[in-house]
């Protein structure tokens, strides 16, 4: 376990394990955190496990947690780490196995006093038309092949389908599609599980949430991205389904004997890695890539039924029921990008497992519409609580390439969680402070009770406070809808 | 208030879930690589349903599964369990082990469909997975993601 003593404070916000910490590490490991989120990550493992991040071949700079930082397996979750193109590793545990789970935000141009008394409706449509929970299929069938179209070409395909606008793409970190997907390598496991999950939520912690813009911290970007006080806007927050999982499985499993190859030596199996360059590595990342324009295509259906949803319950009775993309972000993925490094650029994979990407102003691969603010940071609280919207900085791009906090972080196991609190309980507490709640299973909502989390504002305040991002606006949720 | 799982199916033999901040774990024991096996798979569908007697004996299969050392057979053994569990809801609850090796395994299986799995194990990690040797016997312990 790592210590107090074992880190030093160096900034306000940021603490740094030294290199000779232990004598496998190639690079110091850094976090973010305050007096009180810093008590919360010495209750697990999760610094030990930002330890064994240092230790991977190739990581430039130093491995890095996000002050949502818990423990996860193999890296930890809020881990953000970057490896030398092209001799560093890739590591399918620095991504996850939800790949591309992220977060989209939608806005409304209706007050929460417009809608508030056909919520109860709007939660029940919602939950009706998108579909969630263990082991429920979509409504969307693909026809033989079209997998494999959906899987390489992401948002495009959802496009084509009539599931998207234009508007959508432009607003999705990467227009909704990674080039250089390849669907001949993901298993016909990985497909089975895919085929028809498309345009579901899971089960977990995946939700749909309407909220409320509480309050705005920011006026130009809250006018570039259209919120206003008293906003309803709506989250989605899932990922590749059993899609992502079988090639995150897939390639763990693989990884396993190739790494005797390279002569990698690992504290942990689950950081299993090959170098970017080698056919596994390259291999891995083209799977990568399938998986995550699966999670954007899945997202931009859910998109679809939430705006369908808004319409049956709305149409004549508001007047603008139109519901409009702020933006699309991932919170597991491996990306290759360029970054300063000593003075100079450097093209590396930055592993984010539970991290955003947060670009500064002025980054190309921004819309147009946020090319001078920064990037669109979301970040989903847990049920009853708070979330934010944040924006991309010089800090990030500075400090973390590019990254930044993902969500609260869970402080409580699940089973602990399930122990602790009753599903219908919880349900009621919710209801009571005015937060419709429609969910599958009362023990999957006992799992994600607010009190398992770390405080989302602390987290925020960190990266706000270490300029690795900044606050726009903070929203609270009106509806929640679970698997 | 459910009490967390665990089975002795013999003296000294257990599996019982265990703490993780992120997911659920199982600690799995067995005198034996066959019997660690046998209990990591019982133990498994232990998760998935609340309890393994109702579950219908309406299928039997064999299995086989190949793998590059004793971890790898055990993440890949559960990991069949719990791709025919999301894919076809099926739940196996009696396992018959037969040439079990550090390598491969194979396996009569017999369980049915269950409608209503309370769970949903999304994948078998690797996460500090080790097989190791106990006064007992062999022990490891197995962190899914849920």
């Amino acid at each position: 376990m790592v210590s107090q003593s074992d880190f030093k404070q160096i900034d306000k916000y940021v603490y740094e394990i030294p290199q000779s910490f232990r004598a496998d590490m190639r690079v110091p490991a850094r976090f973010y955190a305050d007096p009180d989120l810093l008590e919360n990550m010495l209750g697990d493992k999760s610094l030990e496990q930002l330890a064994n991040t240092a230790t991977l071949p190739g990581v430039v700079n130093y491995a890095l947690a996000m002050p949502d930082i818990h423990q996860g397996y193999g890296f930890p979750i809020g881990g953000v780490v970057a490896t030398a193109w092209p001799d560093g590793v890739i590591s399918p545990g620095g991504v996850g196995y939800d790949i591309n789970c992220g977060v989209r935000l939608l806005a409304t141009h209706l007050h929460q006093q417009e809608v508030a008394p056909y919520l109860n409706d709007l939660a029940t449509m919602l939950y009706h038309h998108c579909p969630s929970g263990v082991g429920k299929g979509g409504h969307v069938k693909l026809k033989p092949g079209e997998l494999e179209r959906l899987v390489e070409t992401g948002a495009r395909w959802a496009l084509k389908r009539g599931f998207a606008t234009e508007e959508d793409l432009v607003r999705t970190e990467e227009n909704g599609c990674i080039e250089g997907a390849d669907a001949g390598l993901v298993s016909e496991r990985a497909k089975k599980r895919g085929q028809d999950q498309v345009g579901t939520l899971g089960a977990g912690n995946h939700f749909i949430e309407v909220d409320e813009v509480d309050e705005v911290f920011d006026e130009t970007a809250a006018q570039r991205t259209g919120l206003f006080p008293g906003q309803v806007v709506v989250q989605i927050h899932c990922g590749s389904r059993g899609f992502g999982h079988q090639i995150c499985s897939d390639y763990v499993n693989r990884f396993q004997k190739v790494i005797h190859q390279y002569g990698i030596t690992l504290p942990d199996r689950e950081l299993v890695c090959a170098p970017l360059s080698s056919p596994a590595g390259q291999d891995y990342l083209a799977a990568m890539k399938a998986a995550a324009n699966y999670a954007f295509a899945n997202r931009q259906v859910l998109t679809y039924h939430i705006r369908r949803s808004f319409e049956e319950v709305l149409a004549g009775k508001v007047k603008n029921h139109h519901v409009y993309q702020v933006y699309d972000i991932a919170h597991n993925m491996a990306k290759i990008e360029e970054h300063e490094s000593q003075g100079r650029k450097i093209k590396v994979c930055v592993h984010r497992k539970g991290a955003t990407r947060a670009f500064g102003p002025g980054s190309p691969v921004l819309p147009g519409v946020y090319r001078d603010i920064g990037q669109p940071v979301l970040v989903p609280g847990s049920m009853g609580t708070a979330s934010w919207v944040l924006l991309g900085t010089e800090g990030s791009m500075n400090q973390t390439f590019g990254s930044t906090c993902h969500g609260a972080g869970r402080m409580m196991s699940r089973s602990k969680a399930k122990k602790t609190v009753w599903g219908a309980e919880l349900r009621e507490e919710l209801e009571a402070g005015g937060i419709h709640v429609r969910a599958g299973s009362m023990a999957g909502l006992a799992e994600e009770a607010p009190l398992a989390y770390k405080d989302v504002d602390k987290v925020v305040e960190v990266v706000h406070g270490a300029g690795i991002a900044k606050k726009v606006a903070r929203l609270v949720p009106i509806a929640v809808i679970k698997g | 208030m459910a009490k967390p799982k665990s089975a002795k199916p013999q003296a000294n033999i257990a599996f019982e879930e265990i703490e993780h901040t992120a997911d659920w774990a199982l600690r799995i024991q067995g005198q034996d690589l066959r019997q660690l096996l046998l209990n990591a798979a019982r133990g498994m569908s232990s998760l998935l349903v609340a309890d393994l007697a109702d579950v219908p004996a309406t299928r039997e299969e064999q299995l086989e599964i190949e793998a590059y050392d004793a971890e790898s057979l055990l993440v890949n053994w559960l990991s069949e369990l719990a791709y025919r569990a999301e894919v076809e809801g099926i739940v196996f609850a009696e396992f018959d082990l037969s040439r079990v090796t550090p390598t491969h395994l194979q396996a009569a299986v017999r369980g049915g469909h269950v409608s209503d799995l309370q769970k949903h194990i999304k994948a078998v990690t690797y996460h500090n997975l080790e097989i190791i040797k106990t006064d007992r016997g062999l022990e490891a312990t197995v962190v899914f993601d849920v």
